[in-house]
């Protein structure tokens, strides 16, 4: 029992990375041409970010003794699937993968909730934390829902309505305040 | 009992932690993509993740307090210790900690207690010095966007070969005068029947036999076998070592050696220790829990304390009391300690070989050609035959060789000469 609520984090994951892979992806016959290698690229980088985790002897999940080093071919793969963002490139790849399809600006804000849950969620499971330790960030995560929702409804202007000069230019200015955050601290 | 190590204050480098990467890749990435395809809703898709960034300035600690501490400095083969850590001087955030454990050393998840010490269980696999390993302590800020790692070398634990099972002694036909608990032939005030004689005054009036002075008309008395210690001297061959580690002659020579040692002091006998490695080192023959302790840690540990072997000349007088029994823990590979066993057996002492060579020189694994396969063929036979001349000349000395693989204790291995006395034919 208490094996299964220290896996339960890895479960989240797994499940969080599938569902969002198969979310942009859907429907394939609306995709444009070259959705498949990226849904390849997307399955590909989900499932090492899930054998990295599981690999992880630190993260949720990982009970008993682990040995030092000597562990050969193990421990070459373990450093081979930390050596790359994984989780990043899922990311990417996702974010291409919806790209890749016409304009749904509610499927693509409900792909936005899923990939923050499924980072929140590795991070959890990577640092064998419980939910509680995301508490402060809550109001955060709502106020940038509540803007997600709003840009749903910019996206139903009309596109090249008067509003959509000025949200190029609020995109721009976000982007290099995201790029500033991203300075090391 | 635990005793704290020092504190220590380690300089913490921050940086961005994994959940920030993967945030900012995500915000970057949406709001690319909302400036080149003009989509909004990426840009609403990117909200949630720059938002989550913005507050990351939190107090950060420069430097933190480490003070580790060791539950056991000295544990058996396979027993679990554990190390204690406590981190102080950062509040606001969390605190992991992560064992990178060294060689021969399993390291299992750190587990925070109530106390403010982070619990680290480890499991020691083979004997000796071994360094446990390496503590990784990662920081993170309460936004958990920043994250510091540090490095904190562990101590070294002393890990004991586990002792191999030993219930039935060898015991020499003649033994000391000292008290101790094994049953000598001459008859004394131990509890062991020896027979029955006729009364004598002044014997004691609780020791008459009745059904045997019915019997015979006359007082009878019974005997009893007086109670003896043995002096018992170890010596251990690990100057060379072969076979797989863990498992090596090195390995078996420790446990076995380990396992005399416990059995016989746990016997009340005098016991002493010959350990013949990179440097002969002994400890002459004492009893009690404070000599096991010694014999523990001189098998455990090379000190590197001893005469070296290129200036020793013979075994130790000092270590060889008159009278007692050696036994040989060795895989024989040191024809030093071969000439030594047959001086030992020329000064009358009783000894006996248990041979724990286990493995096979790895000869010709790597040829191709027939005939230099051939030749690997015959150089093994031809060791192989050496092996067997030298156990073959140490019997005929009178030295028994009896052959341990590990497997099993050593009772079925000294059946033979457990059962009966070991007489000394000098």
């Amino acid at each position: 029992m208490r094996g299964y609520a220290r896996a339960r984090p890895a479960f989240a994951v797994i499940a969080l990375v599938a569902g969002t892979v198969l979310w942009a992806a859907l429907p394939t016959s609306a995709a444009r041409p070259g959705s498949r290698p990226v849904l390849i690229v997307a399955s590909l980088c989900g499932a090492l970010t899930v054998a990295r985790l599981l690999t992880d002897p630190s993260a949720a999940g990982a009970g008993g003794l682990r040995a030092g080093p000597g562990g050969g071919f193990g421990r070459g793969l373990r450093a081979g699937l930390r050596a790359l963002p994984w989780a990043e490139g899922t990311t990417v790849a996702v974010l291409g993968l919806e790209v890749l399809h016409p304009s749904r600006p509610w499927h693509t804000v409900v792909l936005g909730v899923a990939l923050i849950g499924f980072l929140l969620a590795l991070h959890l499971a990577e640092t064998d934390a419980g939910p509680a330790v995301l508490r402060p960030q809550l109001p955060l995560l709502a106020a940038g829902l509540g803007l997600g929702v709003l840009s749903v409804g910019a996206a139903a202007l009309p596109a090249a309505g008067p509003g959509s000069g000025w949200l190029a230019v609020i995109a721009g200015a976000a982007a290099l305040l995201a790029a500033g955050l991203a300075l090391p601290v | 009992m635990l005793t704290a190590g020092p504190q220590r204050t380690v300089q913490v480098t921050w940086r961005l932690s994994g959940l920030a990467r993967s945030l900012v890749t995500l915000a970057l990435a949406a709001l690319t993509i909302a400036v080149i395809t003009r989509r909004t809703e990426f840009a609403g898709l990117a909200a949630p993740a720059l938002l989550v960034l913005i507050p990351r300035q939190s107090s950060r600690p420069g430097a933190v307090s480490v003070t580790v501490a060791e539950g056991a400095s000295r544990l058996t083969e396979g027993e679990q210790g554990t190390v204690l850590a406590r981190i102080a001087g950062h509040d606001q955030g969390t605190t992991r900690l992560r064992l990178h454990p060294a060689a021969w050393i399993l390291a299992g998840p750190a587990a925070p207690g109530a106390d403010g010490w982070h619990r680290l269980p480890f499991r020691a696999e083979r004997w000796g010095l071994r360094p446990i390993g390496t503590l990784e302590v990662i920081l993170n800020d309460r936004w958990r966007l920043a994250e510091g790692r540090l490095l904190v070398g562990l101590p070294q634990v002393t890990c004991l070969p586990q002792p191999t099972r030993l219930d039935s002694l060898v015991v020499l036909g003649k033994l000391s005068a000292r008290l101790g608990e094994h049953a000598a032939r001459s008859p004394g005030e131990g509890i062991e029947f020896a027979g029955i004689r006729e009364f004598v005054p002044g014997d004691r009036q609780r020791r008459i036999n009745w059904p045997a002075t019915t019997r015979r008309g006359t007082i009878q008395l019974n005997t009893f076998a007086a109670e003896r210690a043995q002096v018992t001297v170890i010596l251990l061959d690990i100057r060379f070592d072969v076979g797989p580690p863990g498992l090596s002659t090195a390995d078996l020579a420790v446990r076995a050696a380990a396992g005399l040692a416990a059995a016989y002091v746990a016997a009340r006998d005098r016991v002493g220790l010959i350990s013949f490695g990179r440097q002969l080192r002994w400890i002459s023959p004492a009893g009690g829990r404070r000599q096991a302790d010694r014999i523990m840690n001189m098998i455990a540990i090379d000190s590197g304390d001893g005469e070296p072997l290129a200036a020793v000349s013979r075994l130790p007088e000092a270590a060889l009391p008159p009278g007692a029994l050696i036994i040989v823990v060795s895989p024989l590979l040191s024809l030093r300690l071969v000439e030594s066993l047959r001086e030992l057996r020329e000064r009358g002492f009783a000894t006996i070989v248990i041979d724990v060579l286990c493995a096979e020189p790895d000869v010709g694994s790597g040829l191709i050609g027939s005939r230099d396969r051939a030749a690997a063929r015959l150089a093994r036979r031809l060791w192989r035959m050496e092996q067997d001349a030298i156990r073959f000349s140490l019997r005929e000395l009178g030295i028994p060789v009896v052959r341990w693989d590990g497997r099993s204790g050593l009772d079925e291995t000294l059946a033979p000469y457990t059962r009966r006395v070991l007489v000394n034919r000098a």
